[in-house]
């Protein structure tokens, strides 16, 4: 590496590629018949949803018995579950809203991927509670429609806050995929060649012209999309954390939740990105449009949030103590120290330590490395999760009714069946749409722009 | 070909510089109705193109500001009018726990809404029988190249000027863009059958759904383990007994909580000269005895006693309650009849229990009373 | 290295009225305060926790937002970066603003008191933290700790005004990359240590936090302050647009929805789970007339600032900044008032001269500062690399 010259603008895509060169390789997949590599890829991610569906399966027929939830602990892998994966989604908006915001062209790489991992993930944690209230055909009653009972559902609860913060944030996520994605979809209907592929480029392109009276409002409406999704990526998490946070549980109701949970959301989102994103460029060559730069940014990111992370962790301790409470205390020490310390442990090494490795360059750049310590951060903030609902319920205020949670194997099948079902989504996206932006990605080449000497 | 009618010329160029150029220079010349199409969005293009600030930020804030009033609205009416329940001791109007739902619907409404807007009322889209489309221009400046479109519906369009001005800017490949036959003939015609067709699909389509699920899917009950069990139900029939019950007498000889036989029965005398009211003459007694007497014994004897049945000569009218004979009773002689029964008249030992009897009797000596009242009552 | 840098910057020396302003305000501040401390010591030992709160979050907020220029690489900040630094020089004066503070803490702290202590189970848990000596450690440690990174940080920016050399901006990235760490515990820890520890009884984990987001919002604000009225008369370099007034307004913007945020936050926690141990503290708030103090907070720190700043026309006029910049910094102090006050007078909020003392104290020394510095450096970081870039910056 050279030395940086801070006078000059670092290129977002390496060398200076024509555009159209962008158009043919970002559209490849999607014009190429896939090939096996693909097809392996997707009999492992569809065996892995096997398992979900039989997991599921049996579940609902002998009931949530099946799980290993016990008398204290009666919320566990599922509400971890649920939680982990709209954390993963967070990552998506924080790339497309908040760095657009802040703009930063680096996003424009891994915007379009990042954010249909949102939504992907958000699919996946909406499951979990649909699941979770043991009757899933009745999941309507979680909705406020007027119905012959005359009942309303609870606003004061706020699981129902997170019926609508979820649900919102699926729709709005959806609405910012789609609107990103009309471009390109313009630009795949020029280049489409077979009839079918033609009608359905057109369809979904809705006609777009590539107008600059359209791309005038076009970009009001992305940044005022932008200005929505931003608070709306804070306010998701926030509520998730009110699940907790509102109750008297010690170990959850602590008023640092909410910052805390989003800034978890976001390192593990990365971390995500991260992981999915170094195989898509190996596969499909965008290493010069997924830049080790633009790693290397992630990486801070990580860092920065996974900093937070710990700060969160040391202040719960400490106001633990300082509060002079006595349940308040004793669950702190007994993450620590009691019989769940072994998650506990595994959760501050994988969560603050591994990331402290990033204030390294050379780790930071080195794609193998940052990979491994990625996934790290998935496993322990998987585990954060866990340390947080299942060690405050198994010991909370009555002794005598302490128990110890062992999850079963149903519980790990539907665990495994997330992650399938998750990648299976992500396959089908990057054979179905463009993995990359490319109105986006073009606008941001070295020399795209016109120069403004002459105003 | 001269059928054709003119859309608009079209000049294409190769970089950035050269489209800003070109789009001030036609801005300045006057022309209103032309545009520039570019792969993606230009720096410096709307002021090149002179363009006013778009206006969607005030459906946002309006949209928005409005969906965040009706959620609040909403939410107070469900929950601390229609359905006013008291939960974790929170106000039935809680507004820091309607907060996180009135952002939600807030963003939730503001984006659809701007996002709508834009699509559909700012761009007019779907729009695929536009006449650019399907033209080797659209291609390139899909791809790569920034072009410029000028309308022949421009005032000051002139064939001649159009061309030389695009040369000028240094356009490349500059070409005439005609419509189709289809898109000239084509008027977007309200009774159409096949848009009302879609009209009334898309109505059946979306109330069946709604009928479906609000009526069906969320009453289902797939797994009903808990409803379903191996026990006999009232009324059901048995294979276990030989007459096919499922519902069983009780054993001979079994009696009711708190049950005293009765020990006159058939002996109306006696009774009357044994039995005693226990109960003493209070509001509240009387309360219970006029509530029973015009439940139980108004059919016949009527509200006041009289004999005036409301059965309307479906029975035997009693006789009344006033007579000389009735009056001189006494209070057990009264308790007999309503227990052991009289003439047509039933037993209600299983409609009153022995208090209720005594309070009735103690309303029948009031309505007696007030029939024929006794000298000392007017003072 | 560097390439040439054309553009036109010549230093011109800020009106002399602003250090006489400035001097005016500070003595009859430090005069009213002087009286104060005679003749109503607890209640001037209360505002000046609050006027050294204030102070250090204009000091270390804008250390903060020096340090992120850095880190984060942004262009935009480059060419008024100078006034946060300039600002943060009030880091230097701290000491002295803690110092009459050591000699009345018994009229401010409960915990000073063994016997208060030892009497309430709770305290005296608590007694290792709550402890003089670990308390003037740690507010010294603190205190040192600032001006440490402030000398390092702004030298090396002087420097790069003389040498122009590049490696300077990369020493920085790397001091503020160590700073931001302790920059999130020092300022925390001096959250709880001022104002927490006030009722001792109390605890929230977002404290730290909150303050936080308090203190970068006073620490932009002072700096928008500042850089509109240099900028529009023509101070700082040409070529400044409006694209780079949206930024400080959107800056400002989202500080405030964040401050609200993470207030909103810690109020909803605590009046849902309604524990006896937490909620007394808001209840203090809401009795007798605190409860316009409250409701005020919410409208003079957030909606005001919002519905001011929503619009992005409003962003970009310079007087709109202003205004909602004066509102905002007013609301730090006034969001301290309502953090420290109710702990001395529990019946009502109390306004008197001697509050207004410490404020008019606190401006004058800001004004005071900012001519010293403005005296002896520019007002344009000159040598930075990213400068150019900077004046070029277009949304």
């Amino acid at each position: 590496m050279s030395v940086v010259d801070y006078s000059q603008e670092l290129s977002v895509v390496e060398g200076k590629p024509p555009l159209r060169s962008l158009d043919d390789l970002i559209a490849k997949p999607l014009e190429v018949k896939p090939d096996r590599k693909f097809y392996i890829a997707l009999s492992v991610t569809l065996s892995m949803l096997g398992l979900f569906v039989i997991g599921l399966a049996l579940t609902f027929w002998y009931g949530i018995g099946m799980w290993g939830n016990n008398n204290p602990v009666g919320w566990a892998f599922d509400i971890v579950n649920f939680v982990f994966w709209v954390g993963i989604g967070h990552a998506g908006t924080l790339i497309s809203a908040i760095l657009f915001l802040f703009r930063q062209k680096w996003r424009t790489g891994i915007a379009r991927f990042a954010e249909g991992m949102t939504i992907f993930a958000v699919m996946t944690a909406l499951l979990f509670p649909l699941i979770h209230v043991g009757r899933p055909w009745l999941d309507g009653w979680l909705l406020p429609y007027p119905n012959q009972h005359g009942v309303w559902t609870n606003f004061t609860s706020p699981l129902l806050w997170d019926v609508f913060a979820v649900s919102t944030y699926f729709a709005v996520s959806l609405i910012f995929w789609y609107v990103g994605l009309i471009p390109d979809f313009g630009s795949l209907r020029e280049r489409a060649t077979g009839k079918f592929k033609k009608i359905i480029y057109s369809t979904f392109s809705l006609g777009w012209r590539f107008s600059n009276r359209h791309w005038h409002h076009y970009e009001m409406v992305y940044l005022i999309l932008a200005g929505f999704a931003t608070p709306l990526v804070l306010s998701v998490h926030t509520i998730v954390s009110f699940d907790f946070a509102v109750s008297i549980i010690p170990g959850w109701h602590t008023t640092i939740f909410p910052p805390y949970f989003v800034a978890g959301a976001v390192f593990s989102g990365f971390a995500m990105v991260q992981n999915v994103l170094i195989a898509v460029r190996k596969i499909f060559n965008y290493e010069h449009i997924i830049t080790v730069d633009t790693l290397e940014k992630m990486n801070k990111i990580m860092l920065v949030t996974g900093s937070m992370v710990g700060y969160a962790y040391a202040m719960e301790f400490f106001i633990a103590w300082y509060s002079g409470v006595q349940a308040e205390t004793f669950t702190f020490f007994n993450r620590a120290l009691g019989p769940y310390a072994w998650a506990y442990w595994i959760m501050v090494t994988c969560n603050v330590i591994s990331p402290q490795l990033f204030w390294v360059k050379k780790i930071r750049r080195s794609v193998p490395v940052m990979f491994v310590i990625a996934i790290f951060v998935n496993v322990g903030m998987w585990f954060e999760r866990f340390v947080i609902v299942v060690t405050s319920l198994s010991r909370d205020f009555l002794p005598s009714s302490w128990a110890y949670y062992t999850p079963t194997y149903v519980d790990f099948m539907i665990l495994i069946g997330s992650f399938g079902f998750f990648f299976t989504w992500i396959l089908l996206f990057t054979k179905a749409l463009p993995v990359v932006s490319m109105a986006e990605v073009k606008a941001v080449v070295d020399g795209s722009q016109p120069s403004h000497e002459d105003h | 070909m001269n059928e054709k009618i003119l859309y608009s010329y079209t000049g294409v160029f190769n970089s950035p510089n050269a489209i800003i150029n070109a789009a001030e220079k036609v801005s300045e010349k006057g022309y209103k109705k032309y545009d520039v199409h570019t792969p993606y969005p230009l720096h410096g293009m709307n002021k090149a193109m002179k363009l006013p600030p778009s206006k969607l930020g005030y459906v946002a804030l309006v949209i928005g500001l409005s969906g965040a009033l009706s959620a609040l609205l909403l939410m107070f009416w469900m929950s601390a009018v229609d359905y006013p329940i008291v939960i974790g001791g929170k106000p039935l109007f809680s507004f820091p726990a309607y907060v996180p739902v009135i952002f939600e619907v807030t963003v939730l409404s503001a984006s659809i809404a701007t996002v709508l807007t834009m699509l559909f009322i700012f761009f007019k889209l779907p729009n695929n029988a536009h006449p650019l489309h399907g033209t080797e221009y659209m291609k390139n400046v899909a791809a790569d190249k920034y072009g410029i479109s000028i309308q022949a519906e421009d005032e000051k369009f002139d064939e001649v000027e159009v061309k030389k001005l695009l040369e000028e800017c240094g356009a490349i490949n500059i070409t005439a863009i005609y419509y189709d036959e289809e898109e000239i003939n084509h008027k977007h015609k309200i009774l159409e059958p096949k848009f009302i067709g879609f009209l009334l699909f898309t109505a059946l389509l979306t109330s069946g759904v709604s009928y479906f699920t609000l009526n069906k899917v969320l009453y289902m009950s797939p797994f009903n383990w808990m409803m379903e069990q191996n026990k006999l139900n009232p009324q059901s029939t048995s294979t276990i007994f030989a007459d096919g019950f499922g519902m069983r007498n009780p054993v001979e000889g079994t009696i009711p909580r708190g049950y005293l036989p009765y020990p006159y029965k058939g002996q109306p005398e006696a009774a009357g000269v044994n039995l005693i009211n226990p109960l003493p003459v209070t509001k509240q007694i009387l309360d219970i005895g006029q509530k029973k007497f015009d439940i139980y014994c108004s059919p016949c004897h009527g509200f006041n006693g009289e004999g005036d049945s409301r059965l309307r000569g479906q029975f035997p009218n009693p006789p009344s309650l006033h007579s000389e004979k009735v009056r001189t009773w006494s209070d057990g002689r009264i308790f007999h009849v309503i227990t052991d029964g009289q003439n047509i008249m039933p037993s209600y030992s299983s409609q009153l229990n022995t208090d209720e009897k005594w309070a009735v009797v103690h309303y029948i000596r009031t309505l007696q009373r007030a029939l024929n009242a006794k000298e000392s009552d007017l003072q | 290295m560097s390439t040439t840098q054309n553009f036109e910057y010549q230093k011109k020396q800020i009106p002399k009225k602003i250090q006489t302003i400035g001097l005016a305000l500070f003595l009859i501040g430090l005069i009213t305060v002087g009286i104060g401390y005679i003749t109503d010591t607890t209640r001037v030992a209360f505002n000046n926790i609050i006027i050294f709160s204030f102070l250090t979050s204009i000091g270390l907020g804008s250390l903060f937002l020096v340090a992120i220029e850095y880190l984060g690489g942004a262009v935009w900040s480059t060419p008024f970066r100078r006034v946060p630094e300039f600002l943060s020089a009030t880091l230097l004066l701290l000491p002295f603003i803690v110092l009459p503070l050591l000699f009345s803490m018994g009229n401010i702290f409960h915990w000073l008191h063994p016997e208060v202590m030892n009497a309430d189970k709770i305290l005296k848990s608590k007694a290792p933290y709550l402890d003089i000596t670990f308390f003037i450690i740690r507010v010294a440690a603190f205190i040192v700790i600032w001006i440490l990174f402030y000398l390092l940080i702004t030298r090396n920016s002087k420097k790069q005004d003389i040498v122009n050399d590049q490696s300077l901006t990369k020493k920085n990235i790397k001091l503020s990359a160590v700073f931001i760490p302790f920059f999130a515990l020092t300022i925390s820890f001096t959250a709880i240590d001022w104002l927490m520890s006030l009722e001792p009884h109390w605890f929230s984990t977002i404290y730290g936090v909150y303050y936080f987001s308090g203190s970068v919002l006073a620490a932009l604000a002072a700096s928008t302050i500042i850089i509109v009225l240099l900028n529009e008369n023509g101070y700082l370099v040409k070529g400044l647009k409006p694209d780079h007034y949206y930024s400080l307004g959107a800056l400002l913007f989202a500080f405030t929805n964040f401050w609200a945020y993470i207030a909103f936050s810690q109020y909803l926690l605590i009046w849902y789970a309604n524990l006896p141990e937490e909620t007394f503290w808001f209840l203090q708030r809401w009795d007798g007339n605190w409860i316009i103090i409250s409701i005020g907070l919410i409208f003079i720190r957030f909606v005001i600032p919002y519905f001011g700043l929503l619009s992005q026309p409003s962003k970009m006029n310079p007087k709109r900044l202003l205004i909602m910049s004066s509102v905002i910094l007013f609301a730090h102090w006034y969001d301290l008032y309502w953090l420290a006050m109710p702990n001395y007078s529990k019946d009502g909020f109390i306004l008197g001269w001697q509050e207004l003392g410490f404020i008019l104290f606190a401006v004058g020394l800001i004004m005071l500062i900012f001519n010293f510095m403005a005296k002896k450096n520019n007002l344009v970081p000159i040598g930075d690399p990213k400068l150019k870039r900077g004046i070029d910056f277009r949304l």
